[in-house]
């Protein structure tokens, strides 16, 4: 079976499988009709060992996938007619299968273009996060290599590297890459970032912080603007964060770059409980780029936190409908739960076994999805492999999310005295996030401080009464109790 | 024999060549060009897209000569924001708020600013409620249908071991010349033009606004090298496309140091303000093509963050420049012997007895010996052809510099006589007899661009044309010339490739 979860209708429909389509979206997209295929026949094997047959499936789609892809690349005719097929309008704008195509052309010709293989990795890391296709990630560590074999310590290829490393969420590779990069051009503003990024995921603040002002004083520009602006945020300095972002857009002229900075200001309205700023952020990003999903992501859940739960339902249907990234999945799922509607409960119990489905096919291309598991599973799945996940991504790196995520899933499996710490790690740099206020909120509570445990929810509800429909719900119930 | 009658295979080892050593720049920028911001972000932590762009800090050419008209003058140009495309709407361009626009002279020749102009700007719009450029026919700077315009302000520093002796404002407000967006929104766009030409106090004249870019060279020849697997790069010509343009106008004595001495060294700088607050440098240009050609890619980005005084760490680059090694590798055109010290005067120290001044620091600066005056039939070749009040020697924007950088880099100071050209030897729209000199820009919806890329017998005959040597023929030196149509289309590629890059690699970042 071809499996590609980039290519067009008829492939997916060569492959054998009996299976149809659950016809939750109208016109389902082939890519996320074969995540809910392995999905649905991960739910059957459920009993047996969910993740495993997700993750051998995954494989099969991906070896596929590969084969195919190498094939397709060789001819151009299947580029063409499977480009357009595929998420249409999912690029903001710009036309990089076209781009890819056309590198690919040239390569053909030009075997020995380091620069071109470099550019061409970069652009299957792009179409792999635009697309929400990881199996692009293998082709593109192919390209990069042989970018860095015909020319070594080339600084286009060790910048792709650093990019595919960060995709995959490999953020010491990553973090070296950008370090290895910057020893042959100092000033390179990818390498800067990704630089910014790295440390970032890493859990290294002040590092982080040293970064952006280095990248800052060489490569002035969008890139490190929003990099800086989300540093300070981390830190709890919403001013200089909100001042950042808007000189950044102030200077912004492309459609792109317009929709990625308003969307970086609606979240950050987004996380201040400003639901007013931050729809008026996304509308602002929405003109410019009205397919610019985490503009589309971002407005769905700041309708659903000022109560138009119908607007948001839509219009995350229409997100994960064209990519069913576990975020976007699990706020659609409680949006369900929470709207209780006949069937709700199952649809919302479909949405969380397609995170394991993307979960199994990310892991099984080279992404670690852990973190995203070990959130998603605590609240809606099975707690004692999201405390798997948790420990696992506590071990690679400590940052507020991973602290914050291990915490969580400690206290749904009982174990609230060890999940103290790292609440209390989550959110010890100001990072203003309700979400982090209310688990750590809620574990001081079963651990036996009260008072703590009242106020934090009470911070939690007053920063951003509505960070998640059922999170909040929560938090309302478990503060009433406790001021019994 | 030229490439074009070569075998396919033969095309194609010539390609990996420049591809393997030059063009990591040309086609990857083609191809990078290609890639906009991408949409989506995973869910735990933040991805940035691809790419961004900051055309609006981007330098890609300065010019200055003695006033033709006004000989007692100099003029300097400097231009931003190339492959501005007219068509397709009503498209404008506007330099940035946030930027400070630099012109730069060394009047003593020690590589440090003594004179430096400021050109920083506001951006006015009259109805916020629209995002129309203009909500009618334009008639005049000031008309209310013009909706969206620009005003600058210019201070003057005089410096002192790059330490600010004494500031003054020369200008405030003065109205920049819009873009123009056609015929129907700006029925006369010239007078609109001569409205922003503006005078200064103390006999000098200031003019910014959008032009024609007056850069000239062919990048046909893609279509050749590549075997027209990409003919659509042909199509990347600059003309037809239109850059912002700051030019200033000033007395001659206002700049120079003494009137024995009359050598400057000008650049100019773009400055942006970052997240902190305060200014860093993001773009520097002197010498055209010293930073395509010269300076490998990887200090490309260190160039544009340094200053002259500093251009000792790539004194390699000049001394042992890459570009006639890869020639010499392509087309077995011997590379001059190293040190190549006629290569430092040319870029960075100016000729001796032409535009050197004495006790000269080596600085990568356009350097123009302001007491040469302008000839009334002047050369494109410049100094090369016996006119010495062209390039080396300062720059006109009818200074064929591709031809003379390239016949130049190839040794035509140290005895190689040759005549690499590109066979584009001039801008296809004419220059203005008097200031700012610079054509008027392309208008809005106009027709295709490139001539001769719609079809492909048109393209092969052109290609035929950029192959034959540039220049006139009765070179005395037969072998060379015989190699030279080759090595012209190599030496075109080369450049072309790299300032492409350049140029391209301005609008990617992420």
């Amino acid at each position: 079976m071809s499996g590609s979860t980039t290519d067009s209708a008829p492939e997916n429909e060569h492959d054998g499988s009996p299976e149809t389509v659950e016809p939750t979206a109208e016109s389902e997209d082939p890519k996320v009709a074969a995540v809910r295929r392995v999905s649905k026949a991960a739910q059957r094997w459920r009993a047996a060992q969910l993740a495993g047959c997700a993750a051998l499936l995954a494989v099969a789609l991906t070896g596929g996938s590969i084969a195919f892809g190498a094939l397709r690349d060789g001819g151009t005719a299947t580029v063409a007619s499977s480009s357009s097929a595929v998420s249409p309008g999912l690029m903001a704008g710009g036309d990089l299968d076209a781009g890819i195509k056309a590198i690919q052309a040239h390569l053909r010709g030009q075997p020995r273009d380091f620069g071109s293989w470099a550019t061409l990795g970069l652009a299957y890391v792009e179409q792999a996060r635009t697309k929400g296709d990881p199996s692009r990630y293998a082709q593109a560590q192919q390209v990069l290599a042989k970018s860095l074999k015909l020319a070594p310590d080339n600084e286009q290829g060790l910048a792709g590297l650093a990019a595919l490393a960060a995709a995959r969420h490999d953020f010491k590779d990553a973090l070296r890459y950008a370090d290895r990069t910057l020893e042959q051009n100092p000033y390179n503003e990818r390498a800067l970032s990704s630089r910014i990024d790295a440390l970032v995921e890493l859990g290294r603040y002040d590092e982080a912080s040293k970064a952006a002002d280095l990248a800052d004083e060489r490569r002035p520009g969008i890139p490190v603007f929003t990099r800086y602006a989300y540093v300070h945020e981390l830190r709890g300095d919403v001013r200089t964060a909100r001042t950042v972002l808007e000189r950044a857009l102030s200077t912004a002229t492309t459609p792109g770059d317009i929709a990625y900075v308003a969307t970086a200001l609606g979240q950050l309205a987004w996380n201040q409980g400003d639901y007013d700023t931050a729809l008026t952020d996304y509308a602002r990003a929405l003109a410019a780029d009205d397919t610019y999903l985490p503009a589309l992501e971002g407005r769905a859940r700041a309708q659903a936190a000022s109560g138009d739960r119908a607007a948001a339902i839509k219009g995350m249907e229409a997100v994960v409908a064209r990519y069913p990234l576990p975020g976007p999945l699990v706020a659609l799922g409680e949006l369900y739960e929470d709207r209780g509607a006949d069937g709700d409960a199952a649809k919302a119990k479909d949405q969380y076994a397609l995170v394991d489905a993307w979960t199994a096919l990310a892991r099984a291309n080279g992404v670690n999805a852990d973190l995203d598991t070990a959130m998603a599973a605590a609240d809606h799945g099975d707690k004692a492999s999201a405390l798997r996940a948790a420990r696992a991504e506590w071990a690679r790196r400590h940052t507020v999310h991973t602290a914050d995520a291990l915490a969580w899933a400690l206290h749904v499996n009982g174990r609230d005295k060890e999940a103290l710490p790292y609440a209390r790690q989550a959110t010890a740099t100001g990072y203003r996030n309700a979400s982090f206020l209310y688990h750590r909120g809620i574990v001081e509570l079963a651990a036996g401080d009260a008072k703590e445990g009242r106020s934090l929810l009470g911070s939690a509800l007053k920063l951003n009464p509505g960070f998640s429909p059922l999170g909040a719900r929560e938090a309302r119930k478990a503060l009433k109790e406790a001021s019994r | 024999m030229t490439p074009i009658s070569r075998s396919g295979s033969g095309r194609r080892s010539l390609a990996t060549l420049v591809c393997g050593a030059l063009a990591a720049g040309g086609l990857a920028a083609a191809g990078v060009a290609t890639l906009e911001p991408g949409a989506a972000s995973a869910s735990s932590h933040r991805e940035a897209p691809l790419i961004s762009g900051d055309p609006q800090y981007d330098n890609t050419d300065v010019y200055a000569f003695v006033s033709p008209d006004k000989p007692d003058s100099t003029t300097i140009i400097a231009n931003w924001i190339p492959f501005e495309d007219p068509s397709g709407g009503p498209n404008f361009y506007q330099f940035a708020e946030d930027a400070q626009y630099d012109i730069h002279i060394d009047n003593n020749g020690d590589g440090q600013g003594d004179l430096l102009y400021r050109f920083t700007f506001k951006t006015h719009i009259k109805n916020k409620k629209t995002f129309l450029y203009n909500t009618g026919a334009v008639e005049s700077l000031d008309d209310p249908d013009l909706n969206v315009t620009q005003t600058y302000d210019i201070e003057l520093f005089r410096l002192k071991n790059q330490r600010v002796q004494y500031k003054t404002k020369v200008a405030d407000d003065i109205p920049v010349a819009p873009s123009n967006v056609g015929k129907a929104s700006m029925p006369n766009y010239e007078k609109l033009r001569d409205q922003a030409v503006y005078k200064l106090p103390g006999d000098a004249t200031a003019f910014a606004g959008q032009a024609d870019d007056p850069f000239f060279l062919d990048l046909r020849v893609f279509d050749l090298l590549y075997g027209g697997n990409l003919s659509e790069v042909g199509n990347d010509t600059l003309k037809g496309y239109n850059v912002n343009s700051i030019a200033l106008q000033v007395p001659t004595d206002m700049i120079t140091e003494s009137s024995h001495q009359p050598v400057v060294g000008i650049w100019s700088t773009t400055q942006r303000r970052n997240a902190q607050g305060y200014y860093s440098q993001v773009s520097r240009l002197g010498n055209p093509l010293v930073n395509e050609v010269v300076n490998p890619l990887k200090d490309k980005d260190k160039f544009n963050a340094s200053s002259p005084w500093d251009d000792a760490q790539f004194l390699k680059n000049v001394t042992n420049p890459e570009l006639p090694k890869l020639i010499e590798a392509i087309y077995k055109i011997p590379a001059p012997k190293e040190p190549r010290n006629d290569l430092v005067d040319v870029f960075l120290k100016g000729v001796k007895g032409l535009n050197q001044p004495p006790h000269v620091r080596p600085a990568e600066e356009l350097r123009l010996n302001t007491s040469i005056k302008p000839t009334d039939s002047p050369k494109r070749l410049g100094v090369l052809d016996g006119d010495n009040a062209g390039f080396p020697n300062g720059r006109r924007l009818t200074d064929d510099v591709i031809d003379a950088s390239l016949q130049v880099v190839e040794g035509e100071l140290v005895g190689s006589k040759n005549d690499l050209g590109d066979a584009v030897d001039k801008n296809d729209k004419d220059f203005e007899k008097s200031f700012p000199y610079v054509a008027l820009p392309t208008e809005g919806s106009r027709g295709p661009l490139a001539k001769g890329t719609t079809s492909g017998n048109d393209v092969r005959n052109q290609l035929g044309d950029a192959l034959s040597p540039a220049g006139s023929s009765g070179s005395d030196n037969m072998t060379l010339i015989a190699g030279s149509a080759g090595a012209g289309a190599a030496g075109i590629v080369l450049i072309g490739a790299a300032l492409m890059w350049w140029r391209r690699m301005r609008r990617r970042a992420y």
